[in-house]
């Protein structure tokens, strides 16, 4: 007979633990190949089986495949390696429908986690799931210091390692890596948007917990504590979006985690989700002098003539690097206490898909009070 | 007894592989082969591949040359376009692999294409040998050979790729042809590093 597991802060009497038995089991996790670099949680039957309790699906379902690798990952893998993130129970819904979002996205499909670029995915969260498991969508949201943002992207690291066999230095060839990969997991601050949920744009109706996912190949800061007129800081933020650096090709996408207060000026002045992009995508972009003295002329997408015509009409004309919405979301997170916005830099182009998260009918595992949001979790 | 740590791989209980990769049978020189060119889309491919064709006809005799394209460098070549070469093709040089995905992608089309019977001939750079041999491991084919060029090969201009070709084909003869014999390279360093390691063959730098 298996021991039963005991999870939840009402059992966690220091006198009945173990440490150096645990401490055994987190080197057998690290010489098995296991670990991303961190200690890992030794799963065990009973603790992934609280997982699959809080979830219908079967835990066999395939929920990925890498075709080019021949591997995929089922419910019950994911659930195995979430454990292992530090993931709560409560938490595999969400990883669930933070996986399924990510290979919505066809970089993640093809051949993102191997890639030179190495990008990190950006997981976002919507809904009620946020307060109830207690994710981070205010101060520091970008991390660390929150189990449930820490853990669930984690764990989506911890899958693509294990379950797709993907392991820097073999599969996965990242010339430099992306601070932040494996962990960047964001709640949106949906009480201080003026505007609908980021899920909403993907699908999900609002009040419906949902996870959205693309992956970044970096996240920059723009400080723009410096003016009132919400074109200045469109400006800025335009300025970030542009650089020659991050353009591949003769498209490029972004993304911008706007702060409350940025998000709440553009908005007090009349601008929605929709205008804000359509504003950025319009002059977001490079005069092809600048993409030619970074010997990136080619692309460019104004002609010689036409560059020539504007010259001698005393007026260049960018090479616009966003035609879509969906080279362009837009999030809102953090706190109110700074004008400080993010521009991510996202590799490919975002699916435009969020995936609800599964609430369950009745969870028999008997999943713990304390992990509401604030007792406990943080 | 305490509970077992589970294996997050899913790959602990896997029934051993399949049968054992063997190569395609090689044919005693490319006189007259209809040689197959599989581009992967990666800045340089095109005119690498294109060279090679040219001097497989021109100096070795080849029947023909045709050319395919990838349609995403990440991915295993498609099906239908699997079909196509080994219906079409007595042999297959592919490349280029200078990228995490490709280079892997890469390895793997010449092993489906070996697979079917087809002789393949498949070029990384030489940053990539990791991937390359971590992803003919998994395909059941460890120790596959494929050649290599030095990184990078993306900057490199039309001149320096045709370069690169020149110094190359004598090795893709070795490899595709089982008499390894390349006729009459210019720069005779044909069977220099035919040594039948894993990546260790055409690295180009003894003609450079």
């Amino acid at each position: 007979m298996t021991q039963a597991a005991s999870l939840g802060p009402a059992s966690l009497d220091p006198a009945s633990l173990d440490p150096d038995a645990a401490q055994r089991a987190i080197e057998y996790c690290y010489e098995q190949g296991w670990s991303d670099g961190l200690p890992l949680v030794p799963a065990t039957r009973p603790l992934v089986d609280q997982f699959l309790a809080h979830t219908s699906r079967d835990p066999g379902e395939v929920i990925g495949t890498l075709e080019q690798v021949g591997r995929g990952c089922t419910v019950y893998l994911a659930a195995v390696n979430a454990a292992m993130a530090g993931c709560r129970p409560e938490y595999f819904p969400v990883v669930l429908a933070a996986f399924g979002a990510l290979m919505a996205e066809r970089a993640a499909r093809g051949g993102g986690w191997q890639s030179t670029s190495g990008p990190a995915p950006l997981i976002v969260v919507n809904g009620p799931v946020r307060a109830e498991l207690g994710f981070n969508a205010t101060g520091g949201v970008f991390g660390p210091g929150f189990r449930a943002n820490a853990t669930v992207a984690r764990a989506i690291g911890l899958i693509v390692r294990n379950a797709f066999g993907i392991h820097p230095h073999v599969l996965e060839q990242a010339t430099q890596g992306v601070p932040g990969r494996w962990s960047i997991c964001i709640a949106e601050n949906e009480e201080e948007s003026p505007w609908e949920p980021f899920s909403v744009g993907g699908g999900v109706p609002a009040g419906t917990s949902a996870v959205s996912a693309t992956l970044l190949r970096t996240s920059e800061f723009v400080d723009n504590r410096h003016s009132h007129h919400p074109e200045d800081v469109l400006w800025d933020l335009a300025d970030t979006i542009s650089r020659t650096g991050a353009q591949i090709f003769k498209e490029a996408s972004a993304g911008v985690v706007l702060c409350p207060e940025h998000a709440q000026m553009f908005a007090g002045a009349g601008y929605s989700r929709a205008a804000v992009q359509e504003w950025l995508m319009a002059r977001c972009g490079r005069l092809p002098a600048d993409l030619r003295r970074a010997g990136k002329g080619d692309l460019s997408k104004i002609s010689p003539e036409d560059e020539a015509r504007q010259a001698a009409a005393g007026a260049g004309e960018i090479s616009r690097t966003m035609m879509s919405s969906r080279q362009l979301p837009v999030i809102v997170a953090g706190a109110r206490n700074a004008a400080i916005s993010m521009v991510v830099r996202v590799f490919g182009e975002w699916s435009g898909t969020a995936v609800p998260v599964e609430v369950p009918a009745e969870v028999t595992a008997g999943a713990p009070a304390g992990a509401r949001a604030g007792t406990g979790t943080r | 007894m305490p509970n077992a740590i589970l294996d997050p791989t899913g790959q602990a209980d896997r029934t051993s592989a399949g049968p054992a990769f063997t190569l395609a049978r090689r044919r005693p020189g490319l006189r007259g082969a209809r040689v197959g060119l599989l581009v992967n889309t990666k800045r340089n491919a095109d005119l690498l591949l294109e060279e090679v064709g040219r001097l497989l006809m021109k100096e070795q005799g080849a029947g023909s040359v045709m050319a395919r394209t990838k349609l995403a460098f990440a991915q295993p070549v498609t099906e239908d376009m699997l079909t196509e070469l080994t219906t079409g093709c007595d042999v297959v040089v592919t490349g280029v692999g200078d990228c995490g995905s490709c280079s892997a992608s890469a390895v793997t089309d010449g092993i489906m294409l070996e697979g079917r019977g087809i002789p393949a001939a498949v070029i990384c750079s030489d940053a990539f040998g990791a991937s390359a041999d971590a992803i003919a491991s998994l395909r059941g084919a460890p120790g596959y050979r494929y050649l290599t060029t030095p990184h990078p090969v993306a900057v490199l201009t039309p001149d320096e790729v045709r370069d690169r070709a020149r110094q190359l084909v004598g090795d893709i003869v070795s490899l595709l042809a089982s008499d390894g014999t390349a006729g009459g390279t210019a720069d005779g360093t044909a069977d220099s590093t035919a040594d039948g390691t894993a990546g260790g063959a055409a690295d180009g730098e003894a003609a450079a």
